[in-house]
């Protein structure tokens, strides 16, 4: 399936520059968020969004065309 | 003696120009550490009851540590306290940069301001030497100009200057007071306090570092959060910013937009800290703003601070005034629901030129935005500007007025609680104050503790008063181990005010008041996702100072005193529990995005309250120290100043 990817600030730069932190990635079928984290070798805590749609359940199944969006953050500030 | 501190506390008053040092002592350091609880010290004890906030009876104190100016990150901080302007309780900000290193090497802990001087004048300290100059010929002039000339007139590049620009001069009652021309100790009004008194500036200079009493212990604590810092949460701070917040707030539903009635700006993304690293940054045409659109406090590794450059279209900026923080965009930018970041970075210098809290100042025109657009004000009221939702061009000019107190600016330059009780027509439903000072950039209907520190801080609200909810909630599994030394071992469900929750609001506010009081940065020292967490504190505060046995319990405890003196001086002021209210705003819920539909509740608020005040061991009924309290933090002669039996 496929993903729509979107990593900001540090993140941005576990891909390749020129990609602007933008990329569609092939997951198989029953991918979860935690795969995905662990494909991107994502360790730092993150906040994420499915479908514009904040997701702290990191088990949640992928689905094909899903928008995924990541940002690494601090709490406070 | 102990290391770290010069030991010396400079006294002065402006009226009759007479200066004093004192010598306090190794116990006054250790119940203090210095910093904010410093500053409270003089402040009971100097500041009569019922003073004029920008009278000659007020005192303005600023402070350093026990640590400050030594080699690590993020120790480079300055409080200045004083009665507020804004709020007629307490007031107090940090701010960071080289000034606070320079003021201890030039022999100083502390200064204590009181009096009136006659005529502008600057206070001109070096190598331990102390003199009051003229400063009639830089009054007036903004923060980059007058920082050129006291450089100039003194002959050498490497003094420090700490001062207000022209908004202080006039009393806007959120002016602040700047350092480096864009280091802000924003917050409460002290840059009009300062400003009252004629005092222009602080210049400093010094050649003597502070002792230490482990170098080598200091070393590699050092060296360690260096090698740490690029695997660390604050890596992404560290090069895009506080801005770098802005996504996922976004996400969670916590950026405030409309004046606080969303937690959600369909503009975030052009404001937010990626954006600002690729497009304004200064040397982000070339690719090298992270060498030339970053900057530093001193001896920080982490590098935090914008540089922003634009030449180029209607909002041409500055790097000498630095850029936006997270606060700054959010204030200019989703309050007002303006995505239009050289705009932002405009109003951010023009902030920094005259001396003004970009949050207060967001936050007051955010409001006189959503009042323009409930029809409440006119174009009559505005000076002919239209504050429709978004306009850009009107946030900027507005910006200038109150920098200058012209027209509508002027009245606005009282803060947005006074101008809209002069202006009437319902605009109190608007405001988003608590005791008078405007709300910063997180969201209490989202992170429900902030509720609970926003309504009883004693210095208004302030998110940098406690560790937000997320450390205790869904963030809790990362810093287990740093949750245990504060006494936590369990998560608590999101958005709960459970008994947990508020245990944990009590402690976490402890020692960021200790934090506050040792002026170590929240962003690199912390109770969770900072660079340094709570035993490593303890660690720098040993190895520094040589005090070994210092504990985190005994840092809390500061925290803990700092905290009563500042309610024991609002106490004395007329403050108590009716004042620790929430604006009406906060009980309606949020439209959209990820918070859509919550609000707080008014019960479950009050019940928060009481056992806020409980775990406090203050009063519940009118959330006061009491003189067991304060007799237990060795404060009885504050229970004395205040009358309260035993």
């Amino acid at each position: 399936m496929e993903i729509h990817l979107q990593l900001y600030s540090i993140l941005r730069e576990k891909l390749l520059l020129d990609a602007k932190g933008r990329a569609v990635l092939q997951l198989g079928e029953g991918a979860t968020l935690a795969d995905l984290l662990n494909e991107l070798g994502i360790k730092l805590k993150v906040v994420i969004s499915v479908n514009g749609v904040q997701e702290s359940d990191k088990s949640r199944q992928l689905r094909d065309g899903d928008a995924v969006k990541i940002f690494s953050s601090v709490s406070g500030g | 003696m102990s290391q770290g501190y010069n030991g010396k506390i400079l006294h002065v008053d402006l009226t009759d120009g007479m200066f004093r040092v004192e010598e306090p002592g190794e116990a006054f350091y250790r119940k203090h550490m210095g910093g904010s609880a410093l500053a409270m010290h003089y402040l009971l004890k100097e500041i009569p009851p019922g003073a004029d906030p920008l009278g000659p009876e007020n005192v303005l104190v600023l402070a350093l540590s026990v640590l400050t100016g030594v080699a690590i990150s993020g120790q480079s901080r300055v409080t200045a306290a004083a009665k507020s302007p804004l709020t007629g309780a307490i007031g107090d900000s940090q701010g960071g940069g080289f000034f606070p290193a320079e003021l201890k090497f030039a022999g100083f802990d502390a200064i204590v301001i009181k009096g009136k001087a006659e005529k502008p004048i600057y206070l001109w300290i070096n190598d331990g030497h102390y003199e009051l100059r003229d400063a009639s010929h830089l009054w007036g002039a903004i923060t980059g100009e007058a920082e050129a000339t006291i450089k100039e007139e003194l002959g050498d590049d490497k003094v420090e200057v700490m001062q207000i620009g022209p908004a202080g001069e006039k009393g806007v009652r959120f002016a602040g007071i700047l350092s480096m021309s864009n280091r802000a100790n924003g917050r409460t009004g002290m840059g009009a306090v300062m400003g009252s008194k004629n005092l222009k500036a602080v210049a400093v200079r010094g050649k003597n570092r502070p002792s230490v009493a482990d170098k080598a212990g200091l070393s590699k604590l050092a060296k360690w959060g260096a090698a740490n810092l690029k695997d660390s949460d604050i890596a992404g701070l560290a090069k895009y910013g506080t801005n770098e917040t802005t996504g996922s707030n976004q996400a969670s539903g916590t950026l405030p937009s409309y004046n606080y009635n969303r937690g959600v700006f369909d503009g975030w993304e052009p404001i937010d800290g990626t954006t600002m690293y690729d497009t304004v940054l200064r040397g982000a045409a070339e690719g090298k703003q992270d060498r030339l659109g970053r900057d530093t406090c001193y001896a920080c590794t982490v590098r935090c601070k914008r540089v922003v450059e634009i030449t180029e279209g209607p909002y041409k900026v500055d790097p000498h005034y630095g850029g936006p923080e997270y606060e700054t965009t959010s204030t200019f930018g989703n309050y007002c629901n303006i995505d239009d970041l050289p705009a932002i970075c405009k109003a951010n210098e023009i902030c920094n030129k005259y001396g003004i809290d970009t949050i207060s100042c967001g936050a007051t025109i955010s409001w006189a935005f959503e009042a323009f657009n409930q029809g409440k004000l006119t174009l009559e009221d505005t000076d002919g500007l239209d504050l429709t939702w978004g306009n850009a061009e009107s946030m900027v000019k507005l910006t200038e007025k109150i920098a200058k107190r012209e027209g509508f600016g002027d009245l606005l330059a009282e803060g947005s609680e006074r101008a809209a009780k002069k202006i009437g027509r319902g605009t109190e439903e608007y405001l988003i104050t608590f005791k008078g000072q405007e709300a910063p950039a997180h969201m209490p209907r989202v992170k429900r503790s902030l509720a609970i520190i926003y309504a009883t801080n004693p210095f208004g609200a302030d998110h940098q008063s406690h560790e937000h909810d997320p450390a205790i909630e869904d963030d809790f599994e990362y810093y287990t181990d740093r949750m245990a030394v504060l006494g936590f071992s369990e998560g608590q469900e999101p958005r709960s005010l459970s008994d947990e929750k508020i245990r944990f609001t009590v402690a976490s506010q402890r020692m960021y008041s200790a934090m506050d009081s040792l002026n170590l940065c929240q962003f690199v020292y912390g109770p969770a996702w900072q660079l340094y967490g709570p035993a490593d504190i303890v660690e720098l505060v040993q190895t520094v100072t040589g005090w070994e046995d210092v504990s985190f319990d005994e840092l809390q405890k500061v925290g803990e005193r700092r905290l009563n003196m500042m309610r024991a001086f609002n106490a004395r002021e007329g403050f108590d529990r009716k004042d620790d209210v929430l604006p009406q705003k906060l009980f309606k819920p949020l439209k959209g995005g990820a918070s859509d539909g919550w609000k707080l509740d008014r019960d479950e608020v009050m019940s928060a309250l009481d056992k806020y005040y409980e775990f406090c061991g203050w009063e519940v009924k009118t959330g006061n120290p009491t003189r067991a309290k304060l007799e237990e933090l060795d404060l009885g002669w504050v229970a004395d100043q205040l009358g309260i039996d035993g």
